[in-house]
């Protein structure tokens, strides 16, 4: 029945072993010191990717399939996900060897980034709507705990707080859609849900949809989507800024993911007018997070708002998926881009914080001269989540831009959707401009060159290198995207 | 999936290509870590770098010659069928070896020329990376490629040319205090970097929207598949719309080659070191913008095929150089700092380049004026890249770039002297033993012979710089060389700084390219007929352009001369011998012999006065540019604010500003702190969300 070859079964037994010894090693262990945790973890991690690239390569790994009679499917979406999600477990475990270096129970600390990492692959890989739910809670879980990790720090567990408060309600809301489709279907397997609901008959449709609106508000939490950001910003300033980097662009991606199997291909079962719902919760998004981001003072409060406003121009390309054919291509592509960009920004104001012990806007003038490589990674990070060219997230928005003129033929609202995504675009740049402005034009307290954290280093020398890199040949990655895309042949497809 | 896919591999080919462009930029990568090491070392590893480019471009000549042509493409974005390519005709091959060759003896000589300096990592950094992106123009099969190289040239020529930001005195161009029109005449550094940025991005961004332009009739920036698949054209005129984006293309040109009215940031790009200013002057900057326009002028000529008249295009670029040539040549006559002079001359230089190439494409043998032009950018590149690293010679020695400050020096710097007076005789186009003659003399038969209306003003024009080239040329040597001992030098000398003669890794590099002006200059003509037959073949075999080759049809009505001199025209052999006669012959009054004094000669009559003045303050252009582009947009700015922004924008129009940082306040008031109000909002947007679903 299992296949213990799969890859997401490989994954969950590389990434759960060693995060459940970490804990253990830690008790056996007399010294103490980060560094041999983190060090440990980091090799999971790495063995993990490999092995999901290893997979693809000698094609092991089946085309995207939505649809699996298991519980797991072994398939290009999910590698895809993977892949974006082990890269941000990666980068935050790397970014986190400095700033967990004077900190309490670190074993802890990286043993919950293995397990969290653990419940995002998972759910990309899920096609049981029970399995999904598991895989859900196994990310939340320890997520909650890391977001109030300074446990001194009131602030801190607030977010926690307020994150965990919002998580079980979404968590009950998911279950509840759940429950209504088991009862609609009498099945928890994804194929056999979406092919009863288009069966179903006008007086059960309401009950349905309820099931989708509640699906879209459990996972839009996770995404951030407006209205049910609330708890957003307030978690992602709270928690450490590694932690916030693991929430921004691991957790969100998989409520992505979890988007992707369940809402689209349901809505789309439905016949519902779905692609409209979506279009203006993707207007609203993207306004509502660049404007708040504007007016704020706090980095990590800014980012959290610019990543709502990300997954506005993400949720462009899902609205129109069934319409233009590279809707979903430009989602997965901004997704991995954003997934980087995301992560390295908040990598680089956990080394603003190690250092200088600030993240108000204020206070990093002269950031340019005082932490050069931070700052330039920082830089090249934001200009990217701004789409300036020839930078990676240039060709995920303009692909996403694209997909939405594309769709301009058959649903006249569509090119909308661009006209704002570029709106906002020319907006966000008000505020990534901003904190560069400070960081190189203005001068700081004083010019002296600071140590800057060398993990912090790392992570910049490689997103610096993935961004440009991708800028300049984005070709393998949209490939890559492109076969990511689930087949969506045999659903029913409104026009 | 494959990451790297199979076609990526195999459309490299021949990787020699590759090479070319990417070992430079290799060679900046690895630069500033070197430099941690030692600083000396930098620029070892720029030479040793850049004498692997010129190798391998070295190699990929003999196949070139014989009209071979390397075509390799990989796939660069797919997903919108972009590619990137190689692209090694003979073209390409033929100055990326002029390139490469001039490149790395500079880079030799900078050894010697920087030796000493804080800053040498910095310097071989911005120095290999211009190579780079120097070849990767070169060497591009396409548009957006070679507009990537063609940033990376405007960003390390900004670089190089503040590369002294410091902004010492010494390191400014132009005479302080003196002013134009009520402007200063005197550029620092950083401002003449600025100002070369900015110009050339004028023309940049004219060549971007030519560039689209055409990419949106013809969906491909590839320069062969433009050629053979010419519908695009025919849909482009059909509109009226092929000229205009052939000229905003050769905006670009204008901009990177310093062509009227772009033309006044060369000069005070002399601020950068002068091995900059021979990189820039011979073999990379402003000679992309003459081998932009020969990419693209067979392609734009070989349209009269599918009954497409292209004259206007060519008759823009024959004006624009000829304009220029004689505009900077005026200009040169007069000014005293040595390598300002020098740039004046490479404008003009590079006019002469345009004006062969524009009347190419005005005459029915296409291939006479685009074979004159290109000879002349090869003799150019040697003769000037010597001129400018022996000028940068004296500068280093005698520490002052006026000529006034020099004088006499022909004792103390024997080898310097003997080898700028080869260049020089290179540049002046003296008789027969010079490859600048043999170009130039082709540039005068190919615009005489052309048939077209504008022949003979253009063919005086070409004749007059001429005679000034030969004149001022002959005054940069007789200012520097003869005469007596300048103030400058014997307060120097009483100092205790004697003058003395450069060390070897300067002259040395300057030295070989004087003994190949004079050396090829000797087979000068049989030189041009080599190449005349390569283009008669590559442009019949790629572009369709047919030649007729008997002296009857290259003649025209004109009988070619036989013999020693054979395909000579006599009437620009006539004009070629009398040009640099009637020019050295007045240069040697004045300034070798000294018969008459040049000062008091102007200044005894009003008119030469008048004239002076005016060639000095240059033609007042430089004066009129920053009166209406910086002087008046800055007033009209701060007018602007004065009256319009505060009191318009700020008394009536708050509404814009007013409704943001509303929508900002109200996202911040909902944004309460408070848990109980956030689950509110979400079950609220539950509802709306169903709702939606709904409707």
């Amino acid at each position: 029945m299992i296949d213990f070859t799969s890859t997401p079964i490989m994954l969950t037994l590389i990434l759960g072993a060693v995060g459940v010894l970490i804990p253990v090693i830690n008790v056996a262990r007399k010294e103490k010191g980060s560094s041999v945790y983190g060090a440990i973890t980091l090799g999971a991690l790495l063995a993990a990717i490999g092995f999901v690239i290893y997979q693809i390569i000698t094609k092991h790994v089946t085309q995207s399939a939505i649809f699996s009679s298991n519980v797991l499917v072994d398939d290009k979406f999910g590698s895809f996900f993977a892949i974006a999600m082990l890269i941000v477990g990666i980068m935050t475990t790397v970014g986190s060897f400095s700033y967990m270096r004077k900190r309490a129970n670190p074993a802890v600390y990286y043993s919950l980034i293995l397990l969290a990492s653990v419940g995002m692959v998972l759910i990309a890989y899920s096609t049981d709507l029970v399995m999904l739910f598991i895989a859900w809670e196994l990310m939340s879980i320890p997520t909650y705990v890391l977001a109030g990790y300074l446990k001194k720090d009131p602030s801190s567990n607030e977010a926690a707080i307020k994150y965990f408060l919002f998580g079980a309600l979404s968590s009950g809301i998911i279950i509840y859609g759940i429950s209504i489709a088991y009862g609609l279907t009498g099945s928890t397997n994804i194929e056999q849900v979406i092919a009863g609901f288009s069966k179903l008959g006008p007086d059960m449709m309401p009950l349905a949809i309820l099931a989708v609106g509640m699906f879209i508000a459990g996972f839009g939490f996770k995404i951030g989507l407006v209205p049910f950001h609330m708890w957003l910003p307030d978690a992602y300033e709270g928690a450490p800024p590694t932690i916030a980097a693991l929430l921004a662009a691991g957790t969100k991606k998989a409520g992505f993911a979890a988007a992707l199997r369940v809402i689209i291909m349901g809505a789309i079962a439905l016949n519902l007018h779905w692609a409209f719902a979506l279009a203006v919760i993707a207007i609203v998004t993207m306004t509502i997070g660049n404007l708040a981001a504007i007016k704020q003072r706090n980095l990590t409060r800014m980012l959290a708002y610019s990543s709502i406003g990300q997954a506005g121009y993400i949720l462009i390309g899902l609205s129109v998926a069934p319409i233009s054919p590279i809707g979903i291509q430009a989602s997965l592509f901004h997704i991995l881009n954003h997934s980087v960009m995301k992560a390295s920004t908040f990598i680089a104001v956990a080394g603003i914080v190690t250092t200088l012990g600030v993240t108000h806007i204020e206070k990093i003038k002269g950031l340019g001269k005082r932490m050069p490589i931070t700052a330039l990674g920082l830089t090249i990070s934001l200009l990217a989540l701004a789409g300036v060219p020839p930078l990676n997230g240039f060709w995920s928005k303009l692909m996403l831009f694209g997909s939405a003129i594309d769709a301009g033929h058959t649903l006249w609202w569509a090119p909308y959707l661009a006209v704002a995504g570029v709106l906002n675009s020319a907006l966000s740049l008000a505020y990534y401009g901003w904190i560069i402005r400070k960081m190189y034009f203005e001068d700081g307290e004083s010019n002296k060159r600071l140590q800057e954290p060398k993990s912090v280093i790392a992570v910049m020398i490689f997103s610096i290198i993935f961004i440009v890199g991708i800028g300049i040949y984005p070709d393998p990655v949209i490939a890559f995207a492109k076969s990511a895309v689930p087949i969506m042949s045999g659903l029913p497809v409104i026009h | 999936m494959n990451i790297l896919p199979f076609d990526f591999i195999s459309g490299l080919g021949d990787l020699r290509v590759w090479a070319i462009w990417i070992l430079p930029f290799i060679a900046a990568l690895i630069i500033p870590a070197v430099g941690k090491a030692s600083k000396r070392a930098t620029g070892y590893v720029a030479v040793a770098f850049a004498l692997a480019s010129a190798i391998s471009v070295l190699t990929l000549l003999p196949s070139a010659l014989s009209n071979h042509e390397i075509h390799n493409q990989i796939p660069w974005i797919s997903s919108i069928g972009l590619k990137a390519g190689v692209l090694a005709d003979p073209l390409a091959v033929i100055m990326s070896n002029v390139v490469a060759w001039i490149s790395f003896l500079i880079f030799v000589y900078s050894t010697g020329y920087m030796k000493g300096d804080k800053d040498l990592t910095r310097f071989f950094f911005w120095m290999a990376f211009f190579l780079g992106s120097m070849q990767l123009i070169v060497l591009s099969d396409n548009f957006l490629q070679l507009f990537f190289g063609w940033e990376g040239v405007g960003l390390a020529s900004y670089a190089l040319v503040g590369f002294w930001y410091k902004d010492k005195k010494k390191d400014h161009v132009g005479i302080e205090g003196r002013h134009v029109l009520g402007l200063m005449d005197y550029y620092s550094p950083t401002h003449s970097g600025m100002k070369a940025f900015i110009m050339t991005k004028v023309g940049d961004i004219m060549m971007l929207a030519g560039m689209f332009l055409i990419f949106a009739f013809a969906g491909t920036f590839g320069f062969r598949e433009l050629t053979t698949n010419t519908s695009w054209a025919t849909a482009m005129a059909a509109q009226h719309l092929l000229i205009p984006a052939a000229v905003l293309l050769f905006g670009g040109a204008i901009g990177k080659s310093a062509q009227f009215p772009l033309n006044e940031w060369l000069l005070e790009a002399m601020t950068g070191p002068t091995a900059v200013s021979a990189l820039i002057h011979a073999a990379t900057m402003v000679k992309a913008g003459v081998f932009l326009v020969a990419r693209l002028a067979p392609l734009f000529f070989a349209l009269a095929a599918i009954g497409i008249n292209m004259d206007q295009f060519f008759e823009v670029i024959a004006w624009v150089g000829a304009i220029t040539a004689l505009l900077l040549a005026t200009q040169g006559m007069v000014h005293p700092e040595i390598k300002k002079v020098l740039a004046y001359s490479t404008g003009s230089q590079i006019g002469y380049m345009m004006m062969a190439l524009g009347v190419a494409g005005l005459s029915k043998q296409f291939v006479d004026g685009y074979t004159a032009g290109f000879f002349h950018l090869i003799s150019h590149a040697m003769f000037k890249a010597s001129l400018f690293m022996a000028a940068g010679s004296v500068l280093h020695i005698v520490g002052s770039r006026f000529m006034t400050d020099m004088g006499g020096l022909r004792k103390y710097m024997k080898k310097t002297y003997i080898f700028m007076w080869a260049a020089g005789l290179g540049l002046m186009g003296a008789p027969f033993i010079t490859t600048g003659f043999w170009s130039k003399d082709a540039i005068f038969a190919a615009v005489y012979q052309s048939g077209n209306t504008w022949a003979l003003p253009l063919f005086a024009i070409a004749v007059v710089t001429a005679v000034i080239t030969a004149f001022y040329t002959t005054r940069m040597i007789g200012l520097v060389f003869f005469g007596n001992k300048s103030k400058h030098i014997e307060e120097l000398e009483k100092a205790g700084h004697h003058v003395h003669e450069a060390s070897p890794s300067m002259w040395v590099p300057y030295g070989i390219l004087a003994v190949l002006t004079i050396g090829v200059g000797v087979m000068g003509l049989a030189f041009e007929h080599q190449i005349h037959d390569l283009f008669v073949n590559y442009l019949g075999s790629t572009f369709g352009i047919k030649s007729d080759v008997s002296a009857v049809a290259m003649g025209g009505s004109q009988q070619l001369l036989g013999g020693f001199l054979e395909g000579v025209n006599p009437l620009a052999l006539m004009a070629s011998l009398a040009a640099f006669a009637i020019g050295f012959g007045l240069g040697y009054v004045f300034y070798i012999g000294r018969f008459a004094d040049p000062v008091k000669f102007v200044n005894s009559n009003i008119f030469f006065y008048a004239i002076h003045k005016f060639f000095l303050n240059r033609w007042y252009l430089n004066a009129m540019i920053y009166w209406g582009f910086v002087v008046a947009p800055l007033y009209v700015a701060r007018g602007l604010y004065k009256y319009f922004e505060n009191i318009v924008l700020e008394g009536f129009n708050v509404v814009p500003e007013k409704t943001m940082a509303g929508g900002a306040r109200i996202m911040q008031a909902t944004q309460t702190g408070v848990s109980q109000s956030y689950l509110y909002i979400f079950g609220v947007g539950i509802l709306i969300v169903v709702f939606l679903l709904l409707i």
